[in-house]
């Protein structure tokens, strides 16, 4: 196995191969259990090829197999393949990892699941990581495309695989709506590229007008998937999914999509400024925006969503300032630790059978390796030096020094400081203090979820180390220097925990806390959005329903009753008598006759 | 006797065919009135290729064939007219009426 495309192929298509076989097998999908071993033996699989994959990429470089696609007045407009390069590579071996922690993970998460839901998540899991896959291997706009719709089919469905419970369905219903909305910009951008250039591929030249409208569009695109403001209000609500869901496709890996998309076409967006300025503006306006609000938030999974759209936009702001490695690490690495993150939690409800901070506390004692990972997810998720969200976090910061009158990066460090506080917060809330009621007979997980949270727990920490390693793979600069960035970073972040364990700590100072609990919940854009939702959608719905029932099926009516007032009008001369027929056909060929003789 | 003569006789034939054809209520009779309409009309033929020398003596074999076949086609009608009604009064059949 030393051919990097026949690796790629591995990585791509066994998960599509158990997806197919969940689906044409029922009996096998109803079984539960056997869904869910092919599920993750596919998983594993991926993994291994992606691994051995980023060891070939560093000895052989990267190798790319296109195959002409869509023939259209005889002439292919499109091709679809496989491209391996150290960016691809990379996101792959993140990606897999993640996908199979957090599927064995979900085995004993959704143990009390009916075994046919059982083998329908597992299937849905499958599904999942081939369209992942088909996007981060994409060597084109066009098959990147399919994968992010494929992406948020699956999204849709994995919100709402609880279908039967109205909130989750509706949670769904709006994901899909509102990422919908932005993916039209994918398609117009899709559509405008294909004019300019002729084609989709990642680094196509244009001129500077079409370059600037085609990433804009596409930046719409980015806006919805990766949940930056204003079109964040579908990722909170999307915590109605199964935790491991909430792990893998809205903190790690689906959410990120947008984030490698712009990674991906940097040659595109490198020649839009604008874009970029954008993107600098949106980015570091929702890293604050959602970390205030995470900073308020009552349920722990709603904590850790904010806290996704914070770092995503980190992520996009760092992309904004030019810096795509900087995003692309920063994606790499949120993606551990958001992961570890998610599942902590998850191990957590499933102990105490709530997602309330209020009923959880004290479960340091009782959840010791729990509380280990959480502690670890948060550390590294705040940016204290040595984890690895410091070394990601840093570049980003790094590469927004000085743009734009240094206002980013003074948002983004108190983006900074608030989200080492809101973590703070949540670990003081869940893990420290009195035990509640609820958390009273909590346990330790079982082994199926305690190992995940291990594994996941190493990258947590060490991944920020091969930093220098990843950069040279991707032809970028990277080297830690002790300058203003860190050090403000690292200080804000201990600061931040500081307060919050003075705020929430043993403690607890009630007036400040309840203070910082009972500030807006801010969920106005939320409201404007629903306002728009049922105003301007359901009332144009409402227009065209009224045209098309009163005008356009009125026509139709119309002419059908004319029909049949006209056939009533002159049937009386249909008498069925056949002499008074005779009697038209002689007196019809006498006017015959004498029109022939007048003439 | 003239080309004239030929023609008065064929109008007066024909004439008392429509008459036929409007007052007779039997189908029977209907199909007689036709008859003689179709005659009117071959004597016609007959008398122009007589008298005037058009070349029109074949049309007649011709409708004299048609007018078979005709007649075969009607008169099929009416027996499945008696077999449905028991009667060959055109009058019984009105379901037509609109």
């Amino acid at each position: 196995m030393n051919d990097p495309l026949l690796l790629a192929a591995v990585a791509l298509l066994v998960p599509l191969a158990a997806a197919l076989l969940l689906v044409v097998a029922p009996p096998l999908r109803h079984r539960g259990t056997p869904a869910a071993w092919i599920c993750i033996a596919a998983s594993l699989a991926s993994l291994a090829a992606a691994v051995r994959l980023v060891a070939l990429h560093a000895q052989l470089g990267g190798a790319r197999w296109t195959t002409t696609w869509l023939f259209a007045a005889a002439k292919p407009i499109a091709s679809v393949g496989l491209c391996v390069d150290a960016v691809s590579t990379a996101m792959l071996a993140v990606v897999t990892l993640v996908a199979l922690c957090v599927q064995v993970f979900s085995v004993a998460y959704m143990h009390d699941e009916s075994p046919r839901g059982f083998g329908r998540y597992f299937a849905l899991h499958a599904l999942f990581l081939f369209s992942m896959n088909l996007l981060v291997i994409a060597p084109n706009l066009l098959q990147a495309f399919a994968g992010w719709e494929l992406v948020g089919l699956t999204s849709y469905l994995l919100i709402g695989f609880w279908f039967a419970k109205p909130s989750a369905a509706r949670a769904a219903v709006k994901a899909f709506w509102m990422t919908k909305l932005a993916d039209m910009g994918f398609l117009f951008g899709l559509l405008w590229l294909f004019v300019a250039s002729g084609g989709f591929e990642w680094s196509a030249k244009l001129d500077p007008t079409v370059a600037t409208g085609v990433t804009l569009l596409l930046f719409v695109a980015v806006v919805g998937k990766s949940a930056q403001f204003p079109l964040h209000v579908w990722l909170p609500d999307a915590m109605e999914g199964p935790t491991p869901v909430s792990a893998l496709l809205h903190a790690a890996t689906m959410v990120a999509a947008g984030v490698f998309l712009v990674v991906r076409a940097d040659p595109l967006f490198a020649q839009a400024p604008l874009t970029r300025e954008t993107m600098l503006w949106i980015g570091s306006t929702t890293a604050v925006f959602a970390a205030c609000l995470a900073l308020v938030q009552r349920d722990i999974k709603k904590v850790l969503a904010y806290s996704t759209c914070s770092q995503l936009g980190y992520m996009v702001a760092a992309l904004g300032a030019g810096s795509a490695f900087a995003g692309f690490f920063h994606l790499g690495m949120h993606a551990f630790f958001k992961a570890l993150l998610f599942l902590a939690a998850g191990s957590v409800i499933h102990a105490v059978h709530s997602n309330e901070l209020s009923d959880m506390g004290g479960l340091r004692r009782k959840m010791p390796v729990t509380t280990f990972a959480f502690v670890i997810g948060a550390l590294s998720l705040a940016g204290i030096p040595g984890f690895a969200g410091f070394f990601s976090k840093d570049l980003v910061l790094a590469s927004l020094e000085g743009r734009a009158g240094w206002i980013p990066w003074g948002l983004l460090m108190g983006a900074a400081f608030l989200t080492a506080f809101y973590m703070g917060r949540t670990v003081c809330l869940a893990f420290f203090g009195k035990l509640s009621p609820k958390s009273e007979h909590a346990h330790e997980a079982p082994l199926a979820m305690s190992v995940p949270l291990l594994v996941l727990a190493v990258p947590s920490v060490i991944a920020g180390f091969f930093g220098a390693e990843f950069a040279h793979s991707l032809g970028a600069h990277y080297e830690v220097h002790l300058g203003l960035t860190p050090i403000v970073a690292s200080s804000l972040a201990v600061a931040g925990f500081v307060a919050a364990l003075v705020v929430f700590g043993r403690r607890r100072d009630a007036s400040v806390a309840s203070a910082i609990e009972r500030l807006d919940r801010a969920s106005f854009v939320d409201r404007g959005w629903e306002a728009l939702y049922r105003r301007v959608l359901l009332g144009l719905s409402d227009v065209l329903g009224w045209i098309d029932r009163y005008v356009i099926d009125g026509l139709m009516n119309l002419t059908g009753y004319a029909t049949l007032e006209a056939g009533s009008a002159v049937r009386g001369a249909q008498t069925g008598r056949m002499r008074h027929y005779l009697v038209a056909v002689v007196v019809g060929a006498i006017l015959l006759a004498m029109l022939g003789w007048a003439r | 006797m003239t080309l004239v003569h030929c023609l008065l006789l064929a109008a007066a034939l024909f004439s008392l065919g429509v008459y036929g054809l409007l007052t007779r209520k039997q189908a029977v009779a209907l199909l007689l009135s036709i008859e003689l309409m179709v005659n009117a009309a071959n004597l016609v033929l007959v008398a122009f290729a007589k008298f005037a020398g058009a070349p029109t003596q074949p049309i007649v074999l011709f409708t004299l064939a048609i007018t078979v076949a005709e007649v075969a086609v009607g008169l099929a009608l009416v027996m499945l007219l008696y077999r449905r009604y028991d009667d060959t009064l055109l009058d019984a059949a009105s379901e037509m009426k609109g």
